[in-house]
């Protein structure tokens, strides 16, 4: 429990909290003063895919790892799910969040075992998922439960629900990295000899990653086929990068071993609520890629420039 | 101390004749692959196996070819390029705006895509290089950037046309051998040999290596990286205005078919990912087996998803095929 809280509490999510916050504050003040539960669980809502497969994303960089196939994997639970919800509510939720888990496993073996690079790997597995979640759906359809929808997006319980799994999310990611796995993941993630010579399987610390970003894309993959009514092959195209942006922008470093799941949420909220800023801005949705890479390459490069002063001035 | 070590424990040197043999491996391996999966276009369309259709499978492979040529060399030097995306889509968008179609207009045409193509690889360099930033994260920022401008440029909707000449260069032939097939292999073998004999190329390859050796050695790691960032921008701005001439016009999104491929391309020839270690011979046969094999999939008579299956399964396993080579010969 103690872990848990010096996790909530971690630091390294100051930076990516405060970018938010910042961003925040400029959606309520052009929104007029007035910010509304709504406003709130919208953001929540729309945020909250991005949020799941960044939070993957988090895991496979922590371990130096990189995975282009997440959205990809997001776009198979998304079409599953929608093709076998008429078959049985759980029965189709648990096959859809077993895809994803399937998806890391392959992932996680062909790095691991076979030693490949992952960007190669990914990128390889990529193709495949598009395919699988082509012949799964080829168009955008399916079926969600009413109920399971009505379940998913009420605002009727104590918060809105899109924020309640939002945070809940968050603090499934946070718990993990509080407990002695995610330790490990951190040990392989700063030194992988080190954390072999001390005792930690690496490979199997770096295998289960993978299938935690898979399950994690998974669950992003199911939010926005519910949240949309549809389950659709090509959802998760535009999350392959933007989930590492998010990543990025929530302060963890692509060199591995560094950064925390709140910050990462974080990250995926900053780059959600730019469409929102853009919207009231009256600006055209062609600055929203151009804003979103600008913030990617200063959030990073400010970074870089802090450490190079602070090494300069304490010599 | 601020250089950034990336050296893979247990590599073994290099230039040895063992390691030229494990370099020859990888390429040797997608080599034989083409020829299976030539074989099967044979089997399935009787008469696919022409000195015609050849030569215009080659050709068409041009495209991704040059693109690739500043993949090469960036992950020779242990980096990634992501933006050449958008540095494609921007600058056809950019030449074909500017010349209008209009032969008189081509210099100046040609002039300002390859001007984005190096700005955009400039700042990519510079950002990596001398602000540390990590290319993956770098380079897709700038993507980004670069999809906005050329939005913003274009208003969403691009315009103009394509002088004849660059059209009779992207799609004409001098009897049976495509003009870009003979553009594209007069540019590889420039490449080659610039990696292979001048003192720049084997410093890239030092830089790929060790950077830190590199650096101890006197070379300027971040004039190596950056020039291999601006010539990959320059190639994708190339091959943004030759792929306009091939379709008669930009179009948005018209580079993102090149980006994991020309990846692909690069460590199916035997280049390692971590930098250092291969060269643009590879590239080139890379480049011809991910055209080989787009094509199959597209005389094969199966659904799209189950295409893209088949694709990416054969990468990985042209992957593996390469690691047990190199492990035999090692």
């Amino acid at each position: 429990m103690k872990g848990y809280l010096e996790e909530i509490r971690n630091t390294e999510a100051t930076g990516p909290a405060a970018v938010f916050l910042f961003l925040l504050l400029a959606d309520v003040v052009l929104k007029g003063g007035r910010y509304t539960e709504f406003d709130a669980e919208t953001l929540a809502a729309n945020a909250l895919p991005l949020v799941l497969v960044a939070l993957g994303q988090y895991f496979v960089i922590l371990v130096r790892g990189i995975d282009l196939s997440l959205g990809p994997v997001m776009s198979v639970s998304s079409t599953l799910a929608a093709v076998l919800f008429p078959l049985g509510t759980v029965p189709a939720l648990l096959v859809a969040i077993g895809s994803g888990a399937l998806a890391g496993t392959v992932n996680g073996l062909l790095v691991t075992r076979l030693t490949l690079s992952p960007i190669i790997v990914t990128l390889a597995t990529m193709s495949i998922w598009d395919g699988v979640s082509l012949v799964v759906l080829p168009t955008p359809g399916g079926v969600i439960p009413p109920a399971l929808q009505a379940a998913l997006t009420s605002s009727s319980v104590v918060l809105p629900v899109p924020i309640l799994l939002l945070i809940a999310t968050t603090g499934v990611g946070a718990w993990i990295m509080s407990t002695r796995f995610g330790l490990h993941l951190r040990a392989f993630g700063g030194d992988d000899a080190a954390a072999k010579a001390s005792g930690v399987a690496v490979r199997r610390i770096q295998f289960t990653a993978y299938v935690i970003a898979g399950l994690f894309a998974a669950l992003g993959g199911i939010y926005s086929a519910v949240a949309t009514s549809a389950g659709s092959p090509i959802i998760g195209d535009g999350y392959i990068l933007s989930s590492i942006a998010a990543v990025v922008v929530g302060g963890v470093p692509l060199i591995g071993g560094r950064g925390s799941p709140i910050g990462v949420t974080m990250g995926a909220l900053t780059l959600s609520i730019i469409g929102s800023l853009l919207y009231f801005a009256n600006l055209s949705d062609f600055y929203q890629s151009l804003i979103n890479g600008v913030i990617l390459v200063v959030v990073v490069g400010a970074v870089a420039a802090r450490d190079m002063i602070w090494k300069a001035v304490a010599g | 101390m601020t250089l950034r070590m990336n050296v893979p424990e247990g590599k073994p040197p290099r230039l040895s004749a063992m390691t030229l043999a494990g370099q020859l491996a990888a390429p040797g391996t997608s080599l034989i692959v083409i020829g299976l999966m030539l074989t099967i276009c044979e089997i399935l369309v009787p008469g696919f196996v022409s000195v015609d259709n050849l030569m215009r499978l080659a050709g068409l492979a041009g495209f991704l070819g040059i693109v690739a040529i500043g993949e090469t060399l960036v992950i020779l030097t242990g980096g990634i390029d992501l933006s050449i995306a958008w540095v494609v889509t921007g600058s056809g968008c950019v030449f074909t705006k500017i010349t209008g179609g209009q032969s008189s207009l081509l210099t100046l045409g040609i002039v300002a895509a390859l001007a984005v193509g190096l700005v955009g690889g400039l700042v990519n360099g510079v950002g990596i290089a001398k602000f540390r930033i990590s290319p993956i994260v770098m380079t897709l920022g700038m993507n980004n950037v670069w999809q906005g401008l050329t939005l913003l440029y274009t208003n969403g909707t691009p315009t103009g046309g394509t002088p004849p000449l660059i059209k009779v260069i992207a799609t004409g032939y001098a009897g049976p051998i495509p003009a870009l097939l003979m553009f594209w292999l007069v540019l590889g073998a420039i490449v080659i040999a610039v990696l292979r004999v001048t003192r720049a190329g084997r410093k890239l390859f030092g830089v790929g290596d060790s950077p830190l050796v590199s650096y101890l050695s006197g070379v300027r790691n971040d004039r190596i990286i950056i020039g291999t960032y601006v010539f990959s921008g320059l190639a994708a701005a190339l091959t943004g205005v030759l792929y306009a001439g091939f379709s008669g016009a930009s179009f948005l999104g018209m580079g993102d078919q090149f980006v994991l491929p020309a990846i692909a391309a690069v460590v199916l020839g035997g280049t390692s990912i971590f930098g250092g270690a291969g060269g643009y011979g590879g590239t080139i046969i890379g480049a011809l087996f991910l055209t080989v094999l787009t094509t199959m999939l597209s005389i094969v008579n199966i659904s799209a998803g189950v295409r893209d299956i088949v694709y990416g399964g054969v990468i990985i396993a042209a992957l593996l095929l390469n690691r047990l080579s190199q492990a035999e010969v090692r």
